[in-house]
């Protein structure tokens, strides 16, 4: 369905190959009819978040290598509008971003010298990631040649980490086998975690090679509500309580049912001291945009139990100081465009595609929240304040 | 029933037309489009419709409020394709009316009716999907290449017909309302009486989503509902200085918005249309721009065209002796919205845009004035002005013409499985 032929819109500019244009989608499943088939509905959330990533990827907005593994070859669409790809790459760069600012922290940046603490091949922070699905941030992060941020506040090389870290992610068991047997299956993922290997029944495994920095990668298998139990917990096996940890759920604990997210929450956040959290949710579904999401959302039987609690962007940051957090907080991901994202990089985007849909844009993207929290600021975990402004 | 009328009954079913009925439809509209200036004159009585964007079933609701064609006279300020499913059968059953009755239809060009804009946004997609081809494509944009730029309503009265047959014209005449706002029904829900300019005090309300936002409008009292504040998006200026049954100011209809580098409506006239859309230049810009709270120009967060203040808006409506523009290519929740003392006004009649965006559609409806004073009003730029007795001393010190008055008939979407015909679940797409 290809038409070469055609000029992409702002194409002077040049633009990258397109899979193909059909706008068509398939996959979808009805309306749940019982936990069991929401659960799988839920699941399928990852192939739409899947497709955006490669859309976004293919069209020049974000670069990664990894993203088209996991898009199956067949799939109907790979080309979202300009205004989801503006979205894709903005929620993607701000959590980069947040997490960049983590490590450098504790990994490779200035602070990172401080009290003395470097030593080879010593974990010196995790990285812990709900419903990361196909999420390929661990393998960008473990392979990364560096990132270009400002003046002194790049992101090295992952050769040149003073230290190395814990990542894990968790999903469940049939996501994470998906996701195993995808790695198994591709020589440039096995690079980035080497030797993957199944550890248990429900489809945990880890790298058991080094992955290239010295780091270590564990993927859970395991319904994320179980550990919202009282007892009987499941074993999250290589998970450190001693070093400082970054706690992310981007678009997932929205799918839990509010006690069971706070739950999970608080899961981490009474074994880990050093735990900070970044969390990506939508927000504000009373008004007519909101109203019209949530009834769409339905329609294909996806809930979101936390969205109908924490209403508005401010609701996210309270949430956070609830469970413990004393520095909150919560940007739309308009507001993240404009302040996460640095000029240089605004402009590029711009010259893409075009943006014809400002207005939808808004309403879009002021519908989404990237909120962060972190212990204090004297807890070693801090937010460079200079660092979150743009240039 | 000649080929045109059967093109228009299936397309009113939502079924599209044969490959070589379309070619033979377009080859027809561009005879006719290439007849027409870049600025079209539509007489009053009209009704002004804002983006479509192949949202099928809400255009059907639209005829449904608004009136069937030819008994309407309708005026589409563009965007007729691209995001919603059906783009071919909405722009096809579009051109096969104006074909059929050249009189009653005006289409202006949008920014969507363009080859680069369709082949992201969806309409080559799905002729692409329906035809196997992408001749249809072709021919559509053909046509896209003669549409008219803008368009210029004379004779509209500052005073409204009544909204239904079942009330009485005088009695409408005598309340001698500005603006009125009705439902899909023809029910007014907000009647705002014109004022004398003395009782205005703000100049610029755009209450967003509640009906109580309204600033300007405050205290004036609303015989029908007895509300007491004015429509939502409604700007009411009360810029009334003339006496009731007088002919109002001429209308700009355009798509996007004003250019830099025009400054008359004569110049709108001299321009190359025939061509695709550029991507800069006074074409580009009628098409792309947007008026915004700035003084002067701005650069447009589009990458095309530029943003306007209400001072740009003004000096033109000034100069060309205009009383009002009305435009389209904004998203507004309301489905119009007034702006700068109601010296422009958006019109945006697809509801629920994309199927996501929880917005309500309307359409402006502009009586006829029947005082037979209209020809003074004729032309833009080389008729005497009809300003003659206000006192000047308005903002910025142009006089501001005696607008129109002005109906907007607000709807919502349309059942999508409605009236039987073929219907796609909509899907919309969310960051998940
Ligand atoms: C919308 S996807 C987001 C994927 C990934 N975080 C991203 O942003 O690209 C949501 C993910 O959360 C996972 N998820 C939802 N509920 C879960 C639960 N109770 N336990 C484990 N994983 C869950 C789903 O399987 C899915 O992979």
């Amino acid at each position: 369905m290809a038409a070469p032929s055609i000029p992409n819109l702002l194409s002077l500019r040049g633009s990258r190959g397109i899979r193909g244009h059909g706008r068509g989608r398939g996959g979808h499943h009805g309306p749940g009819r019982g936990a069991a088939s929401h659960d799988s509905t839920i699941q399928g959330t990852d192939t739409d978040a899947a497709v955006s990533r490669l859309s976004a990827v293919e069209l020049g907005y974000l670069e990664d290598p990894f993203a088209q593994y996991f898009v199956s070859p067949d799939a109907q669409i790979t080309r979202r509008l300009p205004i989801i790809n503006r979205g894709t790459f903005v929620r993607t760069s701000a959590l980069d971003r947040l997490v960049d600012q983590f490590l450098r922290q504790h990994v490779f940046g200035e602070s990172a010298l401080a009290g003395g603490q470097i030593q080879e091949n010593v974990h010196n922070a995790q990285i812990i990631s709900l419903g990361a699905g196909t999420d390929t941030r661990a393998f960008r992060l473990f392979t990364s040649k560096g990132r270009k941020w400002n003046q002194g506040r790049d992101v090295p090389p992952y050769e040149l980490w003073r230290n190395s870290i814990v990542y894990h992610e968790i999903d469940f068991p049939r996501i994470v086998e998906k996701k195993l047997a995808t790695v198994r299956q591709t020589s440039s993922l096995k690079e980035a975690l080497p030797d993957p290997n199944l550890e248990q029944a429900d489809g945990s495994w880890k790298s058991c090679g080094r992955p290239p920095n010295g780091s270590e990668f564990w993927c859970h298998g395991l319904d994320l509500r179980d550990l919202s139990r009282e007892t009987d917990l499941p074993r999250l096996d290589g998970l450190r309580t001693d070093i400082p940890t970054l706690l992310i759920s981007e678009c997932c604990l929205c799918y839990l049912e509010t006690s069971e997210a706070s739950n999970v929450i608080k899961f981490f956040k009474d074994r880990i001291p050093q735990l900070g959290i970044v969390l990506y949710e939508p927000v504000k579904p009373d008004d007519p945009f909101g109203k019209q999401m949530v009834s769409n959302l339905a329609a294909r039987g996806i809930r979101m139990p936390t969205l109908e609690v924490y209403k508005e962007p401010k609701d996210q940051e309270d949430r956070l100081r609830a469970a413990g957090w004393e520095v909150c907080c919560a940007y739309t991901v308009e507001k993240a465009w404009e302040e996460f994202i640095l000029q240089d990089d605004q402009q590029r985007v711009d010259s893409l595609e075009g943006l014809d849909e400002v207005e939808e844009w808004k309403l879009l993207a002021g519908h989404y929240v990237i909120a962060w929290a972190h212990p204090s600021w004297d807890m070693g975990m801090r937010w460079d304040d200079n660092d979150m402004k743009y240039y | 029933m000649s080929d045109l009328d059967k093109w228009v009954a299936q397309l009113r079913a939502c079924r599209p037309i044969p490959e070589a009925d379309v070619r033979e439809l377009c080859h027809k509209a561009r005879e006719l489009l290439i007849e027409e200036g870049n600025v079209v004159t539509v007489n009053a009585p009209v009704t002004i419709c804002g983006d479509i964007h192949g949202q099928f079933h809400d255009l059907m609701e639209l005829f449904r409020v608004g009136g069937d064609v030819p008994d309407t006279n309708y005026l589409f300020m563009g965007d007729f394709v691209d995001r919603g499913f059906y783009s071919l059968e909405s722009f096809l059953l579009l051109l096969c009316l104006k074909v059929r009755y050249p009189d009653r239809m005006t289409l202006i060009r949008g920014n969507h009716e363009s080859r680069q804009i369709t082949t992201v946004y969806g309409f080559y997609d799905e002729c692409l999907r329906k035809y196997g081809s992408a001749n249809v494509w072709r021919y559509c944009c053909d046509v896209f290449d003669y549409l008219a730029l803008g368009a210029i309503v004379l004779g509209a009265s500052n005073t409204l017909s009544p909204a239904s047959e079942s009330s009485a014209a005088q009695e409408y005449a005598d309340m001698n309302l500005e603006v009125e706002v009705c439902n899909a029904d023809g029910v007014s829900t907000f009647q705002f009486p014109r004022q004398s300019r003395s009782l205005t005090s703000s100049s610029d309300p755009q209450p967003r989503g509640s009906p109580n936002g309204s600033s300007s409008t405050a205290g004036h009292s609303s015989p029908a509902t007895g509300n007491k504040t004015g429509p939502p998006g409604s700007g009411a200026s009360g810029s009334s200085g003339g006496s009731v049954g007088n002919p109002a100011g001429a209308v700009l209809c355009v798509h996007g918005g004003l250019s830099p580098l025009i400054q008359t409506v004569d110049a709108i006239r001299l321009l190359d249309r025939k061509q695709e859309v550029p991507h800069e230049g006074a074409m580009c810009d009628l098409l792309w721009s947007d008026p915004d709270d700035i003084d002067g120009w701005g650069l447009s967060p589009r990458g095309a065209g530029f943003l306007f203040g209400a001072d740009i808006v003004k000096e033109f409506n000034y100069k060309n002796d205009l009383s009002l523009i009305a435009r389209a290519h904004q998203l507004v929740m309301e489905g119009f919205k007034e702006m700068f003392d109601a010296s422009i006004v958006t019109v945006w009649s697809a509801p629920n845009y994309c199927y996501r965006c929880g917005n309500v559609a309307a359409l402006l409806e502009l009586s006829e004035d029947e005082s037979g004073l209209g020809v003074f009003a004729r032309s833009n730029g080389d008729v005497s002005r009809s300003d003659g007795g206000q006192e000047k001393g308005r903002p910025n010190g142009f006089d501001t013409l005696e607008g129109p008055a002005r109906r907007y008939r607000v709807f919502q979407a349309a059942p999508q499985d409605s009236r039987g015909m073929p219907a796609k679940k909509p899907v919309a797409d969310y960051f998940l």
